[in-house]
């Protein structure tokens, strides 16, 4: 039954995809033809290695890193609000509240922060009307204000994997722990902590993966200082016509995405196994995370 | 426990309350700033979006007599029904056949599964127009299928690629959540395996099937990248058409439109919520099911 999926993924991810890999041994033969195979090499690669691709890749990873960080900082303490401090009557429409933004069109959202940000937009003249700056803010086009659109555009996939286990958390878990003499840090940290570990994970997981190949945000808010990999990599499609390079970019953009989640998979095993060694109690394992 | 010391135990829970609280009302308000702002500026009444030159009705005119726009939201509306419609019947008999049918291939199809949803979608994106161009046929200017132009089906393909992974792990944590007595014991009861289907299975896994429909579609609707790459002209759906405003002329109208599709998506959604409801899901299952199908 799951035969027509099959095919319709080999037939138009898998293929295609490949077909991108191939095209990354090929070069630009002139200014005429974007592609040539008939001599295939590492060109492309040396060439998506030089300084200036390099330092693009840094930033992205640089943003991203920081980008999933915040959505964990804002989203973890909202999403223990929603999870024990509201009734289950209000939860679900709270928690519907959070999807709302999330079904307007992404592209939309983002030009919603373009007229915020912009230097004829409200925040700008409310500032100048109110005295407090005297010139107009000019936050578009900068590394800040990619930044902040990329904390807003991907926050709700960090909540809703949040919310799921700590819905989950059995509170008698946390009451247990203080009748037994744990005060609320010690709680948080042994108990609430550890059983929101799967979600935290894939959270991290669910923002790091899109926000890293970002294009839109990056496009429509930052300029030059706020450049990501996804648009260089488009810009080799769509301006410069340089396929063979564009394809290696864009090899290097999944492998990094690949790499660093590797990366955090290895660290968070052994963060879990230094935990196992150290706590003594063993904790009932929890049901297996959403998504 | 001292009764001043239960005291100051109760007030830190209080200062911890009020913390909480209102952090949580931050987030909600950083959460709808973009929307309410795009909401107040469709009501512009200047020729530029970003600058404010009165209230008035101008964008919402233009949006709704202007052929263009009106092309772009007809394609966008046409491009999502197919996608959902595509992506809910391959990725519900995926979902079947991976939570009934365990075998050797279930890990490789779940791999590539994991595959789609991590590749970055500038990357899809790229590679199926590269596809695209060397199929030709129903892709292609030359050899169209009758009646449909080539650029819609681009747009369906396109789409339904990450909108059937979706609509697959939905499916396939519903039915694994499911107890498989049930269909066991129809088939105890002589019920065919058509019936056992009609009866058993699809009423349980309907929820996930309409959350899974409803993704799929919103997806459609909301994907800019594949869009911009994959579509032509003539056939570019609403998203493109923001996209190229964006980089050229922002009007009103780009507002207007959205507010008046934002509406329509919310009552869209009342609607599933409602449905999902009446199946006599709490409201926290039906928030639930909606965004992560659990």
């Amino acid at each position: 039954m799951a035969l027509p999926a099959w095919v319709w993924f080999l037939c138009f991810f898998t293929l295609p995809v490949l077909w991108i890999v191939y095209y990354s041994f090929g070069y630009k033969p002139d200014i005429y033809h974007p592609i040539a195979t008939d001599k295939l090499s590492l060109g492309s690669y040396h060439e998506a290695f030089s300084r200036a691709f390099v330092h693009v890749f840094s930033q992205t990873l640089q943003i991203s890193i920081i980008g999933t960080s915040l959505c964990l900082l804002i989203a973890f303490p909202f999403a223990y609000w929603l999870a024990t401090r509201v009734s289950p009557r209000w939860r679900g429409v709270l928690l519907g509240l959070v999807v709302v933004p999330f079904f307007v069109n992404f592209l939309i959202r983002t030009v919603g922060w373009l007229i915020l940000l912009s230097p004829a937009g409200p925040v700008s003249s409310l500032l100048q009307r109110w005295g407090l700056r005297s010139e107009p803010l000019h936050l578009l086009q900068t590394r800040g204000a990619v930044q902040l659109g990329v904390v807003y555009n991907y926050l709700a996939l960090m909540i809703l994997p949040l919310f799921v286990t700590l819905d989950r958390l059995d509170p008698a878990m946390r009451e247990a722990s203080k009748d037994l003499g744990a005060n609320r840090v010690k709680t948080f940290r042994q108990i609430t902590l550890p059983l929101a570990a799967p979600g935290i994970v894939a959270g991290l997981l669910l923002v790091f993966i899109p926000l890293t190949g970002d294009y839109i945000t990056a496009l429509v808010l930052g300029g030059a200082k706020g450049n990501m990999a996804g648009v260089v990599v488009a810009s080799q499609f769509t301006i410069a016509q340089d396929w063979a390079l564009g394809a290696a970019q864009a090899v290097i953009l999944i492998a990094m995405i690949m790499g660093t989640v590797a990366v955090f998979g290895l660290f968070a095993i052994a963060i879990r196994a230094i935990v196992r060694v150290s706590r003594r109690i063993t904790l009932p394992p929890v049901a297996e995370e959403a998504v | 426990m001292s009764a001043v010391e239960a005291g100051r135990k109760g007030r830190r829970r209080d200062l911890a309350d009020v913390g909480l609280r209102s952090w949580a009302i931050l987030v909600y308000v950083f959460l709808f700033l973009p929307i309410l702002v795009i909401v107040v500026y469709s009501f512009n009444n200047g020729r530029a979006m970003i600058t404010w030159n009165g209230v008035g009705l101008n964008g919402y005119r233009t949006g709704l007599t202007d052929p263009t726009i009106q092309d772009a939201v007809k394609t966008s509306i046409v491009a999502a029904v197919g996608t959902a419609v595509m992506a809910t019947i391959l990725g519900s008999f995926a979902g079947i056949a991976l939570a009934r049918r365990k075998g050797k291939w279930t890990i490789l199809f779940l791999a590539l599964v994991f595959l789609i949803l991590v590749t970055p979608e500038i990357v899809e994106a790229i590679a199926l127009l590269l596809w695209y161009v060397r199929l030709g046929g129903p892709f292609g200017p030359h050899t169209p299928i009758p009646g449909i132009s080539y650029g819609m089906v681009r747009l369906w393909v396109g789409h339904s690629l990450f909108a059937t992974a979706v609509v697959t792990l939905i499916v396939r944590a519903r039915l694994q959540g499911l107890d498989e007595t049930l269909e066991e014991a129809a088939a105890d009861l002589y019920a065919t395996p058509a019936r056992r289907f009609r009866q058993i299975t699809l009423p349980l896994m309907l929820p996930a099937v309409l959350a899974g429909a409803l993704l799929a579609f919103s997806f459609s609707l909301d994907d800019t990248i594949i869009s911009s790459f994959v579509s032509v002209a003539g056939a570019s759906p609403w998203p493109v058409y923001v996209f190229s405003a964006v980089r050229n002329a922002l009007r009103p109208e780009v507002a207007s439109v959205s507010t008046l599709l934002l509406t329509l998506t919310l009552i869209a959604i009342a609607s599933v919520a409602l449905v999902l409801r009446r199946s006599g899901q709490s409201s926290k299952d039906v928030a639930k099911t909606m965004t992560v199908g659990g």
